[in-house]
Order: C-alpha cells, then sequence, then structure tokens
C-alpha cells in the first residue's frame, strides 16, 4: 500500500484534488454556513430590548414558533397571494426571457459569423451599469411623458398616454425580463454553440426543411442548454425586491416575497420571521437547483460518452 | 430570558462565521440576570479638549447639508464621515453588534430612542459641552421620550398630513373632508400614496377613525385600521412610498399622506420649470389631533471621539448653522427663531406652506408614536405586513 500511495496516478489525483480546493471552500463559506446561519436567526431568538438577532447555534435549542406561523400564512393566509404572485411574475418574466433570448442566443451561436464578437460584447454591456440605474432610467422611460408612450404615440399604436408605472403586473414583468435576460442567454449562447452541427446538417441532408430541422433536431439538443438558463435566471428573480419596488411606486398589488424578506430582515422587531420566509424561499428553490443539477451531471456525462 | 453575556457569546460567534473562521457551537452557561435592566452608561468629564477625530456619524443620506460638515471640518481642524442607512433597526442592528463603529448618531427616530438607551447604546451627554440649548423649543429640552433631554437633543420636527396638488383639489375641500381626502379621491385614481412606514400609514387610519390613541393596543383597533388601507387599493390604486415630496411638485401624485417638511422640500428643490409653489398643499388635523414627530441627534456609547461629537450637536444647535443646514435639508430645526413668519421671511418657505411649520401649540398637544413592546409591535407588523402584501 505505501508503494500505491506513491504512485505516479495517486499523485495526479491529489494534484487535480486540490484543484477543487477553492470552490468547496467557497461552497462551505458561502452557502453551508450561511444556509445555517438563516436557519439559527430563523429559529434563535431576538434581544428583549433592542430587537437584534441572537441567533441560536444550537439545534437542539431551536424555536420553530416563527417559522410555524410563517407556514400557516404562506398556505392559507395572507402571505399565500404573495407567494402566488412572486411564482406568476416569475413564470412570466421566464416565458418572455425563451421567448426573446432563444432565437437572439441561436442566432449569435449557430449564425452570426463575423458580427459575433460585437453582438457578445452587447449582451455584456449592460453588465457595465448597475441594476439599480437601469431601473432607475426605466421609470424615467415608462412614465406618462416618458419616451416609451411617445414612440408608442408616434406608431399611431394608442392616443392617450398610459401610465406605466401605475402598479400593473405587466410593467413588472416587462423589468424582470430587460434586468435578467442576459443572465438567459450567455449560458443559452455557450450550449448552443457546443451543440453537435454535424447533427443539424445530417437532418438537413436527410430531407427535413429548415423547419422541421430545427423543431426535431436543434430544439431537443438545446433542452439541457434551455434548463440550465432558466435556472440560473429565476434563482435571482425570486429574490428581486426593488424591480417592481422601482417600477410601480410601491403598489401593494405587485408586492413579491422578496419585499416581505426585506421588510421582515430590515424594519420590524421579527428578523426570524424573515429568516423563515428566506427558509421557506429557500425549500421551493431547493427543487429547482436539484433539477438544474441532475440536468448538468447528464450533460456531462453525454458529452463524456 | 437572555443573558447579555450570552448575547456575547452569540455576537462572537455570528462573526465568526463572517469571518470563515469556524464555529464551535457556542451556548453560554453564564447565569441569567435580567437583561430589561438599563445598562448604565457614564457622560464624559467637565473640560476635556476635542479628540483628533476622524468624527463618525451615522445619518440618513442626504439629511445633512455638506457645506455644513466642511464647515465644521474646518473650523475644528477634524475630518468628518459620514455612514448612512435606511431604517432604525439595521443602524441598531450594526451598533448592537459592533459592525458599525460611530460617535454620534445624528437622526435617531423618538420611537427608537428609549431602546437605544435601554440597550446601552447611548451615553448621557454633559450638557456643559452644549451650550446652544437655550435656542431649542423649549418642549425639545424635557421631551416625552428622553426625559430631560439626558441622551439627546432634538435635530429636525416635522409633522404628518395630506401633501396635495393644490391646483387638482381645493384646499378647502381637502380641509372639509379631512383624512378622508385619501379615501375619498376616486377623481385621482393611480396619483394618491401612502407613506411607507407601519406605525404612520396605519396610526393615519386609526386618526380616520377617531382614534387617538396611538399606541393602541386594541387589536379590533389596528384589525380595522389595516381593512381601511386594503380598501384603498380598489378604491384609489394606493402606492406606498416616501416620494411625496418630489411626486407631488412633479404632478404624479396628486394627494399624498406627507411629513410637513416634504412640502416645504419639495417647493424649494422638485417644481418643474414654470411650475410655481402656489400647486402645492398642505392639510393637517387640528393641535391635539396631529401626529408630531422629530429627529435627535444623540452621542453612542461606544463613541471614540466624544468630546468632539458634543462639540458637532453645539455646532448644529447654532442659528446661523441651523439656517443654512435647513436652507438645504428643508427639514425644519427645532430652534426657536424658526417659526413661521421667520422661514416665510426669510423666503424658505412660501406663504402657502405656512401650515406646515408646527405652532408651539401643535407641538406640546402633538400626539407621538412611542415605543410597543413587542407583542403589540408584532401586531402592527403583521397588519402591514398584509397590507403591503395587497391582502
Amino acid at each position: 500500500m505505501a508503494l500505491a500511495v506513491s504512485s505516479p496516478a495517486r499523485r495526479r489525483n491529489v494534484f487535480w484534488a486540490t484543484f477543487a480546493a477553492p470552490g468547496v471552500a467557497w461552497l462551505i463559506i458561502f452557502f453551508l454556513v450561511s444556509v445555517y446561519a438563516v436557519m439559527a436567526v430563523a429559529f434563535g431568538t431576538v434581544d428583549p430590548i433592542l430587537r437584534t438577532t441572537i441567533p441560536t447555534w444550537n439545534p437542539l435549542q431551536w424555536d420553530f414558533s416563527a417559522m410555524g406561523k410563517v407556514l400557516d400564512r404562506v398556505f392559507s393566509g395572507d402571505l399565500r397571494h404573495v407567494f402566488q404572485r412572486t411564482f406568476t411574475f416569475v413564470g412570466l418574466s421566464l416565458l418572455g426571457c425563451v421567448v426573446i433570448g432563444y432565437p437572439v442566443a441561436y442566432y449569435v451561436a449557430r449564425k452570426a459569423q463575423r458580427s459575433r464578437g460585437l453582438l457578445l460584447a452587447a449582451l455584456v454591456l449592460p453588465f457595465w451599469i448597475s441594476y439599480l440605474m437601469r431601473m432607475l432610467a426605466w421609470t424615467n422611460l415608462l412614465q406618462i411623458d416618458g419616451y416609451v408612450n411617445d414612440v408608442l404615440r408616434w406608431l399611431h399604436l394608442q392616443n392617450d398616454p398610459r401610465n406605466w408605472l401605475d402598479g400593473d403586473w405587466y410593467t413588472v414583468v416587462i423589468g424582470l425580463v430587460y434586468g435578467y435576460i442576459p443572465f438567459f442567454i450567455l449560458p443559452l449562447y455557450s450550449a448552443l454553440e457546443r451543440l453537435d452541427g454535424r447533427l443539424i446538417e445530417a437532418g438537413r441532408d436527410l430531407g427535413a426543411n429548415a423547419f422541421h430541422t430545427f423543431v426535431r433536431v436543434a430544439l431537443p439538443l438545446s433542452v439541457p442548454g434551455l434548463m440550465a438558463a432558466s435556472v440560473i435566471t429565476i434563482l435571482p428573480m425570486f429574490g428581486d425586491y426593488y424591480t417592481n419596488t422601482y417600477l410601480t411606486s410601491g403598489s401593494p398589488k405587485t408586492e413579491m416575497i422578496g419585499n416581505q424578506i426585506e421588510y421582515y430582515l430590515r424594519g420590524s422587531s421579527q428578523p426570524q420571521t424573515g429568516a423563515s420566509l428566506v427558509l421557506v424561499l429557500m425549500a421551493f428553490l431547493f427543487v429547482l437547483m436539484v433539477y438544474y443539477l441532475v440536468t448538468t451531471i447528464r450533460q456531462q456525462r453525454a458529452a463524456e460518452r | 430570558m437572555t443573558t447579555s453575556r450570552r448575547q456575547f457569546l452569540a455576537r462572537s460567534a455570528q462573526m465568526g462565521v463572517l469571518l470563515g473562521a469556524g464555529v464551535p457551537l457556542l451556548q453560554s452557561c453564564g447565569k441569567n440576570s435580567s437583561s430589561s435592566d438599563r445598562k448604565v452608561t457614564k457622560a464624559i468629564a467637565d473640560g476635556l479638549q476635542p479628540e483628533k477625530g476622524p468624527l463618525r456619524i451615522v445619518n440618513y443620506a442626504d439629511y445633512v447639508n455638506p457645506d455644513v460638515i466642511a464647515d465644521f471640518e474646518n473650523e475644528f481642524g477634524v475630518k468628518v464621515e459620514i455612514s448612512t442607512f435606511d431604517t432604525d433597526s439595521e443602524v441598531i442592528a450594526k451598533l448592537a453588534s459592533g459592525a458599525l463603529k460611530a460617535d454620534l448618531d445624528h437622526s435617531v427616530a423618538n420611537d427608537t430612542i428609549g431602546n437605544m438607551i435601554n440597550g446601552g447604546l447611548l451615553q448621557p451627554l454633559n450638557k456643559s459641552y452644549i451650550t446652544n440649548t437655550t435656542n431649542i423649543v423649549s418642549t425639545f429640552n424635557d421631551p416625552w421620550y428622553d426625559k430631560g433631554a439626558t441622551y439627546s437633543l432634538p435635530y429636525t420636527f416635522f409633522g404628518t398630513g395630506i401633501g396635495f396638488r393644490a391646483d387638482r383639489i381645493d384646499a378647502a375641500t381637502v380641509a372639509d373632508q379631512g383624512w378622508d381626502t385619501i379615501w375619498n379621491a376616486t377623481d385621482f385614481k393611480g396619483e394618491v400614496s401612502v407613506l411607507d412606514s407601519d406605525r404612520e400609514a396605519l396610526g393615519m387610519a386609526m386618526l380616520r377613525n377617531g382614534v387617538l390613541d396611538m399606541n393602541s393596543k386594541d387589536q379590533k383597533v389596528i384589525d380595522q385600521a389595516v381593512s381601511d388601507l386594503l380598501q384603498l387599493i380598489d378604491l384609489v390604486n394606493v402606492k406606498v412610498n416616501i416620494e411625496g415630496y418630489k411626486d407631488i411638485p412633479e404632478g404624479s401624485t396628486t394627494i399624498a399622506e406627507t411629513w410637513s417638511a416634504d412640502l416645504i422640500t419639495g417647493a424649494a428643490g422638485y417644481l418643474p420649470d414654470g411650475v410655481t409653489a402656489d400647486v402645492l398643499g398642505f392639510w393637517h388635523p387640528p393641535a391635539g389631533e396631529y401626529v408630531v414627530t422629530n429627529d435627535s441627534m444623540a452621542v453612542l456609547a461606544g463613541a471614540e471621539n466624544p468630546v468632539l461629537a458634543h462639540l458637532y450637536i453645539n455646532y448644529l444647535l447654532d442659528n446661523d448653522v441651523a439656517e443654512k443646514n435647513f436652507s438645504w435639508v428643508g427639514y425644519l430645526p427645532a430652534l426657536t427663531k424658526f417659526d413661521a413668519d421667520y422661514v416665510i421671511n426669510g423666503g424658505y418657505v412660501p406663504e402657502n406652506l405656512r401650515n406646515c411649520v408646527p405652532t408651539q401649540e401643535e407641538i406640546d398637544k402633538g400626539l407621538y408614536y412611542a415605543p410597543l413592546d413587542p407583542d403589540t409591535k408584532a401586531m402592527y407588523e403583521a397588519a402591514w405586513s398584509k397590507f403591503t402584501a395587497g391582502g
């Protein structure tokens, strides 16, 4: 055995394993410990005078009363609507991302020739400006005397200017699609770029027209990429609370679960309630995360074959 | 039931996590001592020399004139560093955990001060450094939230009423309907807002129902208030924000629950070209039904520059400095010199917004939001969460 330890193969394994160390450390510090800290707050107590959190680190002493109340409110009480609304907004925004983002990603990955570099740069460009600044810009574009109404009037699509910031669901969806679509396009682009072009050519050679080749060959092959892009996009959308706040002037009709979390954690005397809401949301998102991991693993296996 | 020792350990553990240092599951085995005891902090001695700074201040964003800060830096030869925050709970959490070290809290809300005193976050003031207390409106030298102004001195004060567009709705109509103006504003659907504050918005609905106890523990009173607020969603498509200071002058809001100072700020800085302050109006309930609130300056218990912090408070209570600051922030200093006549003649406040300056009677009879016990506070918070969630 002593010989085996120093064998070149074993040494190579140790060498490569150290490459995973930063990732593992990252995962432990920023995921596992963070989640544990959220649990310690959710199941912990608060300072009786200052109402600041006192996390309880020992699971044996955890107090689940705040979580119980939150679950009641989420499943049968006043928070159910907020969860339903959040899922609806995120679902519609994802649909928007797919409808707009898929053709863009497909074009850049498969069709664009010389313009590809320029298009990729254009896709990354929004990241140069802070998300909040971009949303503030939209509030100017969408206000009654803003450019959006000017353009619509010029195109004769509407006569009376519309107040886009009036607390309507579609404004929030527009904002979410705009804000998160680069997160959707970029991973999808990299998946589509790796598609085996020979399969598409084979489809054409065997008599399918362009449409059928796309629907029968290209689209099924891009499903794993679509899934990954979708998960990466909707995870941050679920936690969003500023897009709707900015774009609807704080209308109760567009409140998302992120707003409730923000209120309970930053503006209330019950941070345990906020942390419990975080955990409930995470439980929902965990399902999506598992799906994402399973598809990536499958993709990897397929690539190795 | 928690001891201060346990808090200390828990917080150390929390910091350990933040630093990624690995966390032994620390649990206190210390003896329980009642944590509701006031933590004793001591005032500084007389006649000390000011420290070299930098003076570290926590404050809301854009809530002090940068020129006033620059003047103070020049006069005392020190640097001033300002950290900004959005909510009182945020600043208390940071101070209590030790994540934030500062000398002076520039703007403590008066329903927070008591908790900060009891929690040992503030130190008593040594008034021998603060000679300008004679300038202060007398009520604030012995306010309800801090008897004898032992720990705090007032920075600004303002009342809660209705800000409106006088060119769209008649001032007499607003005065006639009072708080009902907001519920009756069906002609201005989508142009109506209430303050993004649990106490202020629920309190307003309570006042409308004739409840004068702004700190009511009656679940029925709170339930009624939240169900009335929820009606506003369908009636007037209500918005929840604190943007009245710009949305009313700019015209996107017609009727809003606002602070009196919002109109003064709005008139001074947010009217579009060609629009005069005549379009602005403010209504507030009569003395005795009018909520008058103030923000206060206080020296923090952990101050490393306590003498400098005292000198800063004294500086801001100087009439000329306060005037320079007022001209920029639009929130009235709580000094006797700044009555309605003075600020109107000085051109700071237009005549039609005279009632944005609370009178002595309104201050003395003012209603206020007192600190609540945890159970009652949770009731208000659940009601607020229900309203902002849309029911």
